[in-house]
Order: structure tokens, then C-alpha cells, then sequence
């Protein structure tokens, strides 16, 4: 009867409340990790269109530049600037009350030392007008007027103590400026724009200063009380002619959800799948503890099958007090999930992101999809225990032994095939990639989840051997008890994998996120050995990310550097959009002479210093894929809509840098509808110049410009190595929760093991075994597993990163390389990991009642 | 009666106990009194018992079940307290004793044989036989060990696992580990309960030649007359109280007592 079985069900969930309650928690940490992620991403919408939506409220039309086509780099391509004049011819048609350009570009603010302050937001520059259309307001003093007076945003001017009236010290493109603080702004709601650190002086100066050269990003309209928006957009639209386009306020907020839409949705996606593992590892410790309380409750369902119950009976039982503990687990992680949502925002924002505070968005789309993984999670986790309880005959109510032998599995065989087709899914999916994007998903996604599935359960096979190995410093170490330990740990050693498995993934994860990033640090270092034969790289200092018009630094530090005579060569990475033959690229414009003495690709045909005006660089793999060949003639088509027939005069070997196409500055200059602005550049010294007298003479470039930084070499690598440790440190850090649930597995499955035992200690306590050694004994058994599936993950983590790196291409990654320290590291945490998870069973074993202990059965 | 008897320090008045002029005590209690529960449902398992156990005999204690036989044995080995009274192991008061200097006792004074779940499963028979001393971390008389294990028949068994040894051989492992560390008393909790009567007779003669042989001292619990009959005097319990004892017995003599106790 459904009425029975959910009777003893409860009443099993009431009577084992300890073990009750830590499945739940392990429920409840799956689950609210992915309601937080939702109501993170609900939240963060919500904030940011509301800002959207304030920031253009006054903003009925806009004109603006248009491109010929969509680019191909991320984010999509900047709308050319459009020359200012356009605002007085606009200003006499009807209906319109305000005509405000607006325009941003690359403005730092200097501290007293003349370097850039520390940001971690965008730093940008831009005008600001008494009657602005913009939503940004004055938060105190007056708006800027004239070329000595600026804006700061009020966050900035706060955090570095700058009070209205003080001298502050700004660099744009075209040089280093200063100006009288009057006033500060932000937004309605908060005292900065999302993070960034803005200087805002008025039009005329915002245009002398940033170099504008006449041209702004777009003229924003208002219209006059009773104007009819259509007429006024048609009269606009005809004044203005085909070559800008004319778009209303609705447009603008669409275009900037969909744009903040798409960050927050990568944002999303990543957070949900630390949060897809988290759940994962949680199955693993639910489906554990199933597997070993039925084992100690053998008596009690054999028991139940004697006087009468089927073996559907058993399963069902099993399965309702498995479905009480999902349904409790999800509706407390759904709450704690908003919980998750604060703290992933606090923690985004102590590292600078300038997130809004999120409202709690709560969608039912939230509590659906937390329902689905919260007690799926669950029952899915106790399918394979429940049938075995079903299997249990009533006879081992009397002979506990026939018992065990019918709950026993293959999970040898099973493990294996599921290992193998782990790992066939993994390969296939990530190297064959059938069905795209969505194939490499599922087939390498699945292949991981499988092959994380069949190690758990065939390192079991492997457990005995590994453990006394591990074991054999302990038991020489902690003599009598550190044995003990080993010996508990190699005598179940299918218990001692999966209880050690949970941890396994986690360390896999943070292994494979390590061979990745060493093998990145590793191509890059050889990339810049191999490729690369300058001595120094200019990259943008400071301010994290670039905002809107802030990315790259001006021509103007090129040509400095070149003009040093110190300098042999010096060249810039200028990007510039172009379709190829109809396919949208990212060319790199260079000097050509300079490109040809500064880095080296593998000349195959031709040299960087044959381009011409009128030529084409790529790589050789990339001119197969696009059929062309050295000599070949192609259209290439820019934004301004010019198309040029380019020939392909240089194919090099190497994909390095980041990209496979490469023009000359010559032709940049030519077709690009952007102001220029460099990536990054190169520079090397002249023959027989001192190096320290060439750095003195670099320093003094960079001094003039505060926005770039120029390193050297192994400077710059450095750089980039730390950039990626930061990387490697998130990742960590969003597998904490997967890492703290495995522990806790660990804890439970331990404590559990000591209940069993409990004969066993008390004989142990009785023949003058003291507390202390008890403790040790569990401790170091804990220490033991924790180290196990930690060596486990590292391994298996390892093929893993060898796998991923092999699959990224290898102008990201060509080199492999490990990093030891790393691994050690991982197997110093995964003995703290041991000690925290002995905590509890540790005392459970150390305060037994001697006496008691021995008189159980 | 042969039953008081002098403890080591006397608590209280030392000429109105008596003790054999060859042997001295090697454990006893004294007005021991053990009361499990409060009010109506108080239960007296031990009340007022005072015994003395003298060094190198071997000396069983009989009883209905709910005798209070094994609690007084409990008592006696530091595994459970008194409600009032004293037990002592040789010169020592257990009352005295923390639960550290408790373990050490009976890691170094006292031995220990269950009815069955005597050893540790992961452990060989030699560990098992060298635990207690390889938890104090000292090695043992190698030389009185080996003698133990050739006396009890297991020298090739020693690398055998609990789970490959029968029942006997391992109530005879239990036996070398209690004699292994040559404690001051053995406590034996019905040690042949879970035997069949052969190997249950050849375990209690190995127990015997122990106390003649070794002067091992050996206390056990037993309901079963054939194996007290194996003891030197056997002390009957019933109803938390002593009641009467038989020196060198027969099978015959304690059945006759245990069914006048019954009545």
C-alpha cells in the first residue's frame, strides 16, 4: 500500500535525522547554486535595462554612422563617427528642441605621480552639456565649461578623495591635460556608470581634447513638446541621406539589452555550469549514502519482506523517503539561492565589476528548472539503491550474509563500458564536432559526465593498491592507529571510490582548468620566443576591459617610438573589419617593413615587406579553408562599404596572435572609417644599443603616454601568466561549493563507517585503545580517501586538460604543459580537505560508550 | 567466608578482612552497588557485592541471566562505573582513574576474552595477538609471546585473517592477545558461548593450563556448569548479591546449585 510505505518512509527520514539532514544540505547546495545563477542573471537584467532605460529617456532619436556589414569581432563593430557639422544642419528642422552630439573616447584620469589611477572598470572620456539628453545627472557643483574644467563621476572623484575645485590631471589621444574638478555625476540610481570611471568636459573641449578631428559618435535629438516624432524622423532622415542612418529611443533600448542580454547570458551560462557540477557531485554523495544506509538497514528491509512486503514495496518505500528529502532540499535551496545570487554579486564586485545591487527576480522558469535538478538530482540518485533494496530476500532478516550478496553490483563491467564511451563521446565531440556547437556540447559534455561516472566507479578496482601506498607513510608515521586507518580504507574499497569520487570530479575540474592555463601560458611563451623578434611590447595600461571608444591607445606612441634613435623598427596591431569574399574577418594592419624585421611567422611565399596598398597576408591553413592561394586576387569589402581587389602577396606558416590576416598601415589608412587606434605594438632596439639606454629612452615614451605600458619581453609575459592565474583562482573558486560538498560526503560516508564499526572501536577501546588514538585513526582513514580521490582527479583531470588543449586551435594553444606546483598544491588541500571532513565522525568514534559499543550487535 | 577479603589499601577497616595466607588479590569490589534507572523502574544489578579474586587462580562467576554476573564483570574490568562502592585491579582504585588512565590499565593490567567479535577483522592474527602493545608502543616479551602461540597451537596461522581462522582458532587468538601482554587478571566474558562443545572444552583447557602453568589469574562469566567446572572456585550471583561459592567443583555440584538458586 502507497499509505504504508510512505508511513515508513517518514518515519525512516525521522529516525535517521543526522543522515537526513546532510542529504538535504547536499540538495540544497546543488539547487541553490542554479537558482542563484538564475536569479543572478533575472536580477541583473532587470537592474541594467532599468538603467538602460534611464540613461535614453530623453533621448527620442539619434543619428549615427552605419557600417556595410556586421564584423567579425566580438561584440559586433562600432558605428563610424559622423561629422559634427551635421548637427547645425539638423538643428533648423522643425520639431526638434535639443541637438546634442555626443561622443566618448579614451580619457584616463592621473593620479599625482601622472600614472593612471588603479580601475577596474572602463576608463573613458566624454562631453557633458547643461541640458543633456544623456541620463547621466550632476551629483554636485556645475557642469564643465570651457578647456580647464571637467566632471568626474562621483564613485571615482569619492574613492579618490578628489573634491570639487582640486586639479586633476587627465590623458587622452592626443596628450596629457588638466582641468578644475566643478562637479560630479552618475546615474539616477547610483553614483558611477556600471563601474566606470568617467572624465566628462564640455563639446568643444571633449572635441580639441580626444583628438576628434571634427567627427562624434552620434547626435542624439529631443524633440519639442507636440512634435510629431514620424515627421521629424522623416525630415531627419531626408537631410541626412543614405550614409547615416536615424534610429528612435525604442530601437537604442532594444539594441543595448540585446547587447547587455548577450553578457549577461555568457555570465549566466558559465555560473550555471559550476552550478550543473555542484549538483552532479551532490548525486554522487546522495546516491553514496543510499547505497551504504541500505546496507546498514539490510535487518530492518529484510525485516520488512518476512512479514510481507514486496520488493516494489521496498523500492517505493525507498524512493518516497528519497523524494521527501529532494522536495525539502529544493525548496530550501530555491531560497538560498538568492542568498547565492548576493554573495556572487559582492564577490563580482569586490574585484571592481560595478554590478548594480540586484533586485530578487524570481521567475517561476527559476523554481521550475530548480525543481527539475533538486529532485531529479535525488531520484535519480537513488534508482540503482532502491532496486537493490528491492532485491533483498526476506531470508536475510535471519542470515544477514545472503543479504549482501543479492545488494552486491558489476560495477566493474558497467564502469568500464562507461568509461570507454566517456571517453569515445569526449574525443569525438570535441575533434569531429558532429552538429556543431550543439554536438560538441552534448557528445563532449556527456562524454565528461560519463567518464566521471565510470572512473568513480572503476577506480574502485585500483582503490586497495592506491590507498596502501598512500597509507604507508601514515601507518609508519601513526604506528598502530595510522594502520588502522590504512587498513579500514583498503578493506571496502568500492566505498572508499565513491566516497572519494565527489572529490575526484572537483579535482579534476580545477586540474584540467590548470594543464589548460599552463599549457596557454606555455604556447604564448613560445609564441613570443619563436615568433616574435622584437625587445619590446606596448600594450594599454590600466583600466580593466576598455569601455565604449576606449580601446587601444593613439598612432601617435607608434610614431614616437620609431622616431627614437634608440628604435630600429617599430610597428602597431591596428584591427580593421573587412568580409573577405563575403565572409567577415578581423584583418591586423602593420608596417609591413617594420612587421618584416619585428616578428616572424614562417615566411612560406613572399615576406611582410612585400605588401602593398593593394595586398593581402594569411595564413596558409586559412587560404586553403577560403580556397585562395599565393597570388590570388580577392574582393575584400570595408566598412565604408569600398570594396578593393587585394592579391595575396605574403602566406605565412604560423597562426599566431590571434589572427590569420594581415594588411598594410597604408591601406588602413585608406579604407578604414574609424579613428586608428592600436591593439597593441612592437619595438626593437637598434643594432648596438645598450639595452639600458634603450629602456631609459622607452621609459620616456611612456611617460609622455600614461595609457599604454611597454615591457619587455619576459615583462609582458608575465603579465599574461598572472592574468591566467587570476583565471585559474575564479574557477577555484566557483568549485568551492562542489569541493565543500564533497567533503562533506567524505564526512557523512565516514561516520557512517564508524557506526558500523562500532563494535569494532569499542573492542579496540577496551583491549586500551585511548581517545586520541581513535581520533588519529579516523582522522588520517579520512586524509586517506580525500588524498585517494584527489590522486584520482589529478590524473584524470590531466587527460582531461591534455584533451581540451589538443582541441582549441593552435593559434591558442600548440604547446602542452603541466605545472607540478599546482598539483601539489591540490594534494597539500586534499589532506586539509581529509582533516575538516574527520571532524565529525572523529568525534562520533572517540565519544563512544566503551561498554555500549562492545554489546552491539 | 572466603569471599571478604583484603583490598591493597584498605578503605576502611583492614583487620576485619581476610585474605589467604599464600595469595594476594589480584582484583575485587567492595560494597559494589551498580543502580541502572530512578524511581519505579530502578533496577539494583549489582548490590552490596564484595569479592576478592586471588592472583594465579582461575575463578568463574555463574548466574541467571539478569544476575548481574557480566555487570559485576564490567565493573571489575574499568568498562562500566559503580553507583556506589569500589573496584580495584592490584593496587589500584578504579574510581580513581580518568578515562585515560582507565585505557591504560586495561591495556597493561588487564586482559580481555569476548564471547565473539574478539578481533579486529583488517588485522592479522600475530596484530591482533601484539595490539594492546602495539597501541602503548612497546614491543613486548618476545620470548614469553612466541611461548604463548606455540601453547595455544597458532604459529601457522599468524598471517591469517580473522575471516580465515574458524571459531576456536579465533577465540584462541583472543585468548594469546589477553595472556600476550601477561596482564594482572584476565576477564572472560563467556568465552565458549559461541563454541561447539569440543572446541569450546579445548579453549577453557587452554584457559586452565594458563592459570597452572603461567600463574595467570583469570576471571569468567559463564552460565554454562561444564565450563565452570573448569574453573578453580566458582562464585554464584543472583540478584545482584553473592550467593555462595564452590571450591574445585564438578559440573555436577554447580548444575545442583544453579537450579537451588533458580528456585
Amino acid at each position: 500500500m502507497a499509505g504504508s510505505t510512505s508511513l515508513i518512509a517518514r518515519k525512516s527520514i525521522r529516525a535517521r535525522l543526522g543522515r537526513t539532514i546532510a542529504i538535504v544540505f547536499a540538495v540544497v547546495a546543488g539547487v541553490s547554486f542554479v537558482s542563484g545563477s538564475f536569479v543572478l542573471a533575472d536580477s541583473l537584467t532587470q537592474s541594467f535595462d532599468g538603467l538602460i532605460e534611464d540613461l535614453v529617456q530623453d533621448v527620442d532619436l539619434q543619428v549615427r554612422g552605419t557600417n556595410a556589414f556586421e564584423g567579425d569581432s566580438f561584440g559586433g563593430s562600432e558605428a563610424p563617427p559622423i561629422p559634427i557639422t551635421l548637427t547645425d544642419e539638423l538643428a533648423t528642422i522643425d520639431g526638434i528642441a535639443v541637438i546634442e552630439p555626443d561622443l566618448t573616447a579614451n580619457a584616463q584620469i592621473l593620479n599625482d605621480e601622472g600614472d593612471p589611477i588603479v580601475v577596474t572598470g572602463p576608463m573613458f572620456g566624454t562631453q557633458y552639456q547643461p541640458d543633456t539628453l544623456s541620463g547621466i545627472e550632476l551629483k554636485s557643483g556645475v557642469t564643465p565649461a570651457g578647456p580647464d574644467q571637467l566632471v568626474l563621476d562621483k564613485a571615482t572623484a569619492d574613492r579618490e578623495g578628489i573634491a570639487l575645485g582640486d586639479e586633476v590631471s587627465y590623458s587622452t589621444d592626443t596628450g596629457i591635460y588638466t582641468g578644475e574638478m566643478v562637479g560630479t555625476v552618475g546615474t539616477p540610481d547610483s553614483d558611477s556608470l556600471l563601474g566606470a570611471s568617467i572624465v566628462a568636459l564640455d563639446l568643444q573641449t571633449a572635441l580639441d581634447h580626444f583628438g576628434a578631428e571634427g567627427l562624434v559618435d552620434q547626435i542624439n535629438i529631443g524633440l519639442a513638446g507636440g512634435a510629431d516624432i514620424d515627421v521629424v524622423q522623416a525630415d531627419v532622415s531626408a537631410a541626412i541621406g543614405d550614409q547615416y542612418e536615424i534610429v528612435d529611443r525604442e530601437f537604442l533600448i532594444k539594441e543595448f539589452q540585446d547587447q547587455i542580454g548577450e553578457f549577461i547570458g555568457f555570465f549566466q551560462t558559465g555560473l550555471l555550469i559550476f552550478a550543473f557540477i555542484t549538483a552532479f557531485v551532490a548525486a554522487f554523495i546522495i546516491n553514496n549514502v543510499f547505497q551504504i544506509t541500505i546496507g546498514q538497514r539490510l535487518r530492518e528491509l529484510a525485516l520488512l519482506r518476512a512479514i510481507g512486503a514486496s520488493g516494489k514495496q521496498v523500492r517505493r518505500m525507498i524512493t518516497i523517503e528519497a523524494f521527501g528529502i529532494g522536495v525539502a532540499g529544493t525548496i530550501i535551496g530555491i531560497v538560498a539561492g538568492i542568498g547565492v545570487a548576493q554573495l556572487i554579486v559582492a564577490a563580482f564586485n569586490a574585484i571592481g565589476a560595478g554590478f548594480p545591487s540586484p533586485g530578487i527576480v524570481m521567475k517561476p522558469r527559476t523554481i521550475l528548472i530548480c525543481a527539475v535538478v533538486g529532485i531529479g538530482v535525488t531520484m535519480l540518485s537513488v534508482i540503482v539503491p532502491s532496486r537493490r533494496a528491492a532485491r533483498i530476500p526476506p531470508v536475510a532478516a535471519m542470515r544477514p550474509e545472503i543479504g549482501f550478496a543479492a545488494i552486491r553490483s558489476r560495477r566493474l563491467v558497467v564502469g568500464t563500458v562507461m568509461t570507454v564511451v566517456g571517453v569515445v563521446g569526449l574525443l569525438v565531440g570535441l575533434f569531429v564536432s558532429p552538429g556543431g556547437t550543439f554536438g560538441l556540447i552534448v557528445l563532449a559534455g556527456g562524454g565528461a559526465l560519463l567518464l566521471f561516472l565510470g572512473v568513480a566507479s572503476v577506480s574502485a578496482t585500483v582503490a586497495t593498491p592506491v590507498t596502501r601506498v598512500i597509507g604507508w607513510p601514515i601507518a609508519k608515521l601513526f604506528k598502530t592507529p595510522g594502520k588502522l586507518a590504512r587498513d579500514n580504507v583498503a578493506r571496502a574499497p568500492r566505498r572508499t571510490s565513491s566516497s572519494a569520487a565527489a572529490l575526484m570530479i572537483g579535482v579534476a575540474l580545477v586540474s584540467a582548468a590548470a594543464v589548460f592555463a599552463s599549457s596557454l601560458r606555455e604556447t604564448l611563451s613560445a609564441t613570443l620566443e619563436s615568433s616574435v623578434t622584437s625587445d619590446y611590447i606596448v600594450t594599454s595600461s590600466g583600466g580593466g576591459g576598455g569601455g565604449p571608444g576606449a580601446s587601444g591607445f593613439p598612432p601617435a606612441v607608434v610614431e614616437s617610438l620609431a622616431a627614437l634613435p634608440e628604435i630600429d623598427a617599430a610597428t602597431p596591431f591596428r584591427t580593421l573589419d573587412a568580409s573577405v569574399d563575403g565572409d567577415p574577418k578581423s584583418l591586423i594592419a602593420v608596417d609591413p617593413q617594420a612587421a618584416s624585421r619585428l616578428v616572424d611567422f614562417g615566411n612560406v611565399d613572399g615576406d611582410f615587406a612585400d605588401l602593398t596598398v593593394d595586398s593581402l597576408a594569411v595564413q596558409e591553413e586559412a587560404a586553403q579553408t577560403a580556397g585562395l592561394a599565393f597570388g590570388d586576387t580577392v574582393p575584400v569589402t570595408f566598412q565604408s562599404g569600398e570594396t578593393r581587389d587585394l592579391r595575396i602577396d605574403f602566406v605565412f606558416a604560423d597562426s599566431a596572435l590571434g589572427s590569420n590576416w594581415f594588411v598594410g598601415l597604408d591601406l588602413f589608412d585608406e579604407v578604414s572609417t574609424d579613428r586608428p587606434s592600436d591593439q597593441f605594438a612592437f619595438a626593437a632596439l637598434a643594432d648596438g644599443v645598450d639595452p639600458e639606454v634603450g629602456d631609459e629612452a622607452v621609459r620616456a615614451i611612456a611617460e609622455e603616454f600614461p595609457q599604454v605600458s611597454i615591457q619587455s619581453n619576459a615583462e609582458f609575459l608575465q603579465d599574461q601568466e598572472d592574468q591566467i592565474n587570476q583565471l585559474l583562482f575564479i574557477i577555484a573558486i566557483l568549485l568551492f561549493f562542489a569541493i565543500v560538498i564533497a567533503v562533506i560526503g567524505i564526512s557523512i560516508t565516514l561516520a557512517l563507517g564508524v557506526f558500523e564499526r562500532t563494535r569494532e572501536i569499542g573492542l579496540l577501546r577496551a583491549v586500551g585503545m585511548n581517545r586520541r588514538q581513535v581520533r588519529r585513526s579516523v582522522r588520517w582513514e579520512a586524509v586517506i580517501v580525500s588524498v585517494f580521490g584527489a590522486l584520482i582527479g589529478v590524473v584524470l583531470g590531466t587527460f582531461l586538460g591534455v584533451v581540451l588543449s589538443s582541441a582549441v586551435p593552435d593559434n591558442v594553444i600548440s604547446e602542452l604543459a603541466f605545472s607540478p606546483g599546482i598539483i601539489v598544491l591540490i594534494l597539500v588541500g586534499a589532506v586539509f580537505a581529509g582533516l575538516a571532513a574527520a571532524l565529525y565522525p572523529m568525534i562520533k568514534a572517540s565519544n563512544m560508550n566503551v561498554l555500549e559499543a562492545i554489546s552491539t550487535e | 567466608m572466603n569471599t571478604e577479603f583484603a583490598p591493597p589499601t584498605p578503605p576502611a577497616d583492614a583487620s576485619a578482612s581476610v585474605a589467604g595466607p599464600s595469595t594476594t588479590a589480584a582484583a575485587g569490589a567492595v560494597d559494589a552497588t551498580k543502580v541502572y534507572g530512578i524511581g519505579d523502574a530502578e533496577v539494583r544489578a549489582l548490590d552490596g557485592v564484595t569479592v576478592s579474586f586471588e592472583t594465579g587462580k582461575f575463578t568463574a562467576i555463574m548466574g541467571p541471566s539478569g544476575s548481574g554476573k557480566s555487570t559485576l564483570l564490567h565493573c571489575l574490568a574499568g568498562l562500566d562505573a559503580l553507583t556506589s562502592g569500589a573496584t580495584f585491579v592490584g593496587d589500584t582504585y578504579l574510581a580513581s582513574l580518568d578515562d585515560k588512565a582507565l585505557t591504560e590499565l586495561r591495556r597493561t593490567r588487564v586482559g580481555f576474552v569476548f564471547q565473539a567479535y574478539n578481533l579486529i577483522p583488517t588485522l592479522t592474527a600475530e596484530e591482533n595477538i601484539l595490539l594492546p602493545m602495539m597501541l602503548g608502543g612497546d614491543e613486548g616479551d618476545a620470548e614469553w609471546i612466541d611461548t604463548v602461540i606455540t601453547t595455544v597451537g597458532l604459529k601457522d596461522r599468524l598471517h591469517h585473517r580473522p575471516s580465515e581462522l574458524s571459531g576456536g582458532q579465533q577465540q584462541r587468538v583472543a585468548v594469546a592477545r589477553a595472556l600476550a601482554s601477561r596482564p594482572q587478571i584476565i576477564f572472560a566474558d563467556e568465552p565458549t558461548g559461541n563454541l561447539d562443545s569440543t572446541t569450546g572444552a579445548e579453549i577453557l583447557d587452554f584457559m586452565r593450563r594458563a592459570v597452572k602453568e603461567f600463574g595467570q589469574t583469570i576471571v569468567m562469566v559463564t552460565h554454562d556448569p561444564v565450563a565452570a567446572s573448569y574453573a578453580d572456585r566458582v562464585i554464584f550471583v543472583a540478584d545482584g548479591q553473592i550467593d555462595g561459592e564452590l571450591l574445585d567443583p564438578t559440573a555436577e555440584q554447580i548444575l545442583e546449585r544453579m537450579i537451588q538458586i533458580g528456585n
